[in-house]
């Protein structure tokens, strides 16, 4: 049975149940996943994976049931799984279904050249990677983990108010870790790399990165507790904004779960910060004609050169605000009810590539990588305590790498203690957050905990 | 589930190119997701997870492979594709399949498919009430509801041929506590690996004031202070340390390839002789317990350290051919869509002979992490991190101030080495555990132990 097979039964057979609208959001995804070991594959995975969400409202109110196998008896199931979730459900939200955008903008979201790319040519690349990897330094022991996979996707959208839309999109991704060893100390070193430009899948480049990180941490140690003035790596900044993602969402703001509450139009960050978020980036990996309700794709800011412009919005939020949707519904899955996240979501470059930044620094600690950021930060509070490396800076020159340190600090302080924006905006994250990408940025001061 | 035909013809299938084994994991997974915020449902899912993985080995490489069409031609089709990354001639080797009884020690009383919605909404609905009503400052609480039926059909080349049922059950409650524009969050989230009778077995109200009394206080209280100073952590989620800073690097998908700072050290001391863990996947109706693993092997009571000598790892089909050991029972998957590999099941420090109350009596000056947060850990390196999500100083042997942001950093083999006390009350909490095979339910646990030193990442210096 096909989507619109499915659609077409599972509207007859819930309208006849009684239920008085109901929208179906399938996904249909082809995934190949490669990892090699010294010199063999020893990981092979390949699926072809689909599956149905039903969300329908019966007497006024919301239910969601999901499916994977697309035959009768799901049919069946979805509309009464859908009607026995909506009956228990109590909130007084509005939620209106989309009847259609009109036009819908037209999104480079499908690489016909990545898609041609062959099981072969990916198993390929991953063996260069190791290679590479192993080659680029003496001291690398171990290539501990190098993966490759591409992932493509359909997207299908349909609903009894009329709408109906679809869209394919397509990615690869690339992950090299290589371990570097010396006097009984292990670092590692890593790099991830998410496109849909083939082009950009250049193996000693990735490999050589991450063998030159492992080996820069041989030698690492601690620092004395204190508070240090921080370069915190485009990577580092990506991973910390993507952290907080949930504090732009209208949803947590409208729930109190958001700091952000009240603020709209307010300074909350240095004025050198402004944060976009665009469905419609060339080549962006999370770019969509169309967001999880099949509202139309925009561009638009949600920091202006450090002040507040909108929260992101799905139908819901928005007319609760009273305000447009900014096309921000997400479905990360068939199976995830409706929520709100970003597309491609970036702080935009500034003019200082990073050996000005580490120059403008002067005295502080480069950080290359924090752990811990899904149990060490929290969004409502927007305090975070992370375990972090990187390197010692000392009148602008790093002196040496630094290990077992935390920093500790609290994101809106963050935003507002930007003191400069690099020019290496990268981007990287794949999943239900988005596609998030930072350029490398000064902060003034953070808390360390060292020795 | 497949007939024994259908399930041959694919296993033939799958390893018509050189395989030397090959595996069927279907599974059919119905769950209810229920999400309350501040007293009103707000989110309701029905679901229904359906598919199947095929998994073939030849030698040392492995090829997974998943759908959703299970019909025989399907499932022959996904085989095939499968074997086409692997190149050779068939083994020639018969199929004989022989089904084989579960002995199942996690029984079910209420089926949670069986139970109407509406009853699952009033035991949220206790639980928002007494935490809400805990303390004025409480300001929200999000409280969710969540039951998963598996039932998973696993047959293999080996003759394999065999069924099992997982139900499981669990609550969470998230309290939010706000002052002065500021917000604290406290998490409890009791589930157990049986059906709706759970709700018998806990006390929904108590654990629902616990986290709100948890939230309050954190909202009450001030920054920790940074840097390195003995941390007592307190029994039950406390475990997460073990589990973080030494599990991880205890399963075989990082100790077969050398990859773990535990490899090739059995028979070992890596740790005080305080020290026993063990991971037990076979205790009745806990969290992280099944009746036999994802690739069909019976679970057990893996001892992993004892007296503090490395006594063991835990191992998947898969690695114990590098290893050249026997699996252990601890092969997992969140679901068809992952290959299994080594996990934990339910993990923990075994009691010792202190109490709470002496380690504490005998501390000058320390951290007291009565409630962890969650953590991570780079098994390759061992460095691990993680949040203390309820905090207290200890000055002259005695609770002091309550404070809040701390993370706690440092290496597995370092921190097992400086357990320096360890105390009888042994209890668990539950987690859900991320790793490449997905997220998996497992128990961590362990009485109050003390460690006389750990990174503490905080805001303030210490003393």
């Amino acid at each position: 049975m096909d989507f619109r097979e499915l659609k077409d039964r599972v509207f007859a057979a819930g309208q006849s149940a009684g239920l008085e609208e109901l929208e179906v959001y399938a996904t249909r995804t082809k995934n190949l996943h490669v990892a090699v070991f010294e010199g063999a594959v020893d990981d092979y995975r390949a699926s072809l994976e689909q599956g149905v969400g039903l969300r329908a409202r019966w007497a006024g109110r919301i239910g969601y049931a999901y499916v994977e196998k697309l035959d009768d008896d799901s049919v069946e199931y979805l509309v009464a799984g859908a009607k026995a979730a909506a009956q228990i459900n109590e909130s007084a939200d509005e939620v209106e279904f989309h009847a259609g955008s009109g036009s819908y903008p037209q999104v480079s979201c499908f690489s016909q050249e990545l898609a041609g790319v062959s099981p072969e040519e990916l198993v390929a690349f991953c063996l260069d990677l190791e290679r590479a990897a192993l080659a680029a330094d003496k001291r690398v022991a171990k290539v501990n983990r190098v993966l490759t996979g591409y992932e493509e996707t359909e997207v299908y959208i349909a609903n009894t108010r009329g709408l109906e839309q679809g869209f394919a999109s397509n990615a690869a991704y690339g992950y090299v870790s290589a371990l570097a060893k010396q006097d009984g100390q292990v670092k590692a070193g890593s790099k991830f790399l998410v496109e849909r430009d083939w082009s950009k899948f250049n193996a000693a480049r990735l490999a050589g990165e991450a063998a030159a990180e492992a080996v820069s941490l041989l030698g690492a140690s601690s620092v004395p507790s204190g508070n240090y003035r921080i370069l915190l790596r485009s990577d580092v900044a990506r991973q910390l904004l993507a952290t907080f993602v949930p504090v732009f969402s209208a949803e947590a703001v409208q729930k109190g779960l958001s700091l952000l509450k009240g603020k709209l139009d307010a300074e909350i960050a240095s004025p050198l910060v402004t944060l976009v978020d665009d469905p419609l980036l060339e080549q962006g990996v999370g770019s969509v004609p169309f967001d999880g309700e099949g509202v139309a794709s925009r561009r638009k800011q949600v920091i202006a050169a450090g002040r507040l412009v909108t929260y992101l919005h799905n139908l819901k939020t928005a007319r609760k605000d009273g305000v447009e949707s900014t096309g921000n519904a997400s479905r990360p899955s068939f199976k995830s009810p409706v929520g709100i996240a970003p597309t491609n979501f970036f702080i935009e470059p500034g003019e200082q590539g990073f050996s000005d930044l580490t120059s403008a620094l002067g005295d502080g600690l480069v950080i290359i990588d924090v752990q811990g950021t899904h149990s060490g930060a929290n969004p409502v509070s927007g305090d975070f305590s992370l375990g972090a490396y990187g390197y010692l800076v000392e009148g602008g020159r790093v002196v040496r790498p630094v290990e077992q340190i935390t920093i500790a600090g609290n994101f809106f302080r963050l935003l507002e203690s930007v003191e400069a924006v690099g020019s290496d905006l990268e981007f990287g994250s794949l999943g239900g957050r988005g596609n998030m990408g930072s350029p490398s940025l000064i902060i003034s001061s953070l808390a360390v905990a060292g020795v | 589930m497949l007939s024994e035909r259908v399930v041959t013809d694919v296993l033939l299938a799958a390893m018509s190119t050189g395989g030397d084994f090959a595996e069927i994991f279907l599974e059919d997974t119905y769950n209810t997701q229920i999400r309350m915020l501040d007293g009103a449902v707000d989110e309701a899912v029905s679901g229904r997870d359906f598919g199947v993985g095929i998994r073939i080995f030849q030698g040392l490489k492995c090829v997974y492979a998943y759908t959703n069409e299970i019909d025989r031609e399907g499932l022959i089709r996904t085989a095939r594709e499968a074997a086409a990354a692997l190149h050779g001639a068939p083994a020639g080797r018969a199929v004989v399949l022989s089904r084989l009884a579960v002995e199942r020690f996690n029984p079910v009383r209420l089926e949670p498919q069986q139970v109407p919605h509406q009853d699952k909404v009033e035991v949220m609905k206790r639980a928002h009430l007494a935490a809400a009503g805990f303390h004025h400052q409480i300001t929200q609480v999000a409280v969710s509801y969540l039951d998963v039926d598996q039932n998973v059909f696993i047959a293999n080349s080996e003759g394999l041929f065999v069924e099992d049922r997982r139900v499981r059950t669990r609550l969470s409650i998230n309290a939010v506590a706000s002052k002065d524009g500021e917000k604290q969050s406290a998490f409890r989230g009791p589930g157990r690996h049986m059906g709706f009778e759970l709700f018998d077995r806990i006390d929904v109200e108590e654990i629902a004031r616990d986290a709100a009394r948890s939230a309050v206080t954190m909202v009450n209280a001030a920054y920790a202070p940074g840097g390195k100073y003995p941390v007592i952590i307190d029994n039950g989620f406390g475990g997460v340390i073990f589990h973080e800073a030494c599990g991880h690097s205890l399963e075989a998908t990082s100790v077969a390839k050398g990859l773990s700072e535990f490899s090739g050290r059995l028979g070992q001391k890596v740790a005080s002789e305080l020290v026993t863990a063990v991971d037990d996947g076979t205790i009745p109706n806990a969290w992280g317990s099944q009746n036999i693993d994802d690739e069909g092997t019976k679970t057990r009571r893996n001892v992993l350290i004892e007296k503090g000598i490395l006594k063991g790892y835990m191992i998947d089909r898969f690695n114990a051919r590098r290893m050249g050991m026997e699996p252990t029972g601890s092969s997992r998957r969140q679901s068809y869509k992952f290959a299994p590999t080594s996990r934990m099941t339910n993990t923990f420090i075994c009691a010792g002979e202190s109490t709470r109350e002496e380690i504490i009596a005998n501390t000058e000056y320390a951290l007291y992490a009565k409630q962890m947060g969650g953590g991570s850990v780079n098994p390759a390196t061992g460095e691990f991190n993680f949040a203390v999500a309820e905090g207290y100083m200890v000055r002259g042997g005695r609770i002091a101030e309550p404070v809040r942001g701390a993370t706690l950093i440092g290496k597995g083999s370092e921190i097992l080495q400086k357990i320096d006390m360890v105390a009888s009350n042994l209890a668990t909490g539950q987690g859900m555990c991320g790793s490449v095979s997905g997220s998996i339910p497992a128990d961590v646990g362990q009485p109050t132990i003390r460690v006389s030193e750990i990174t503490v990442g905080g805001r303030k210096e210490a003393k």
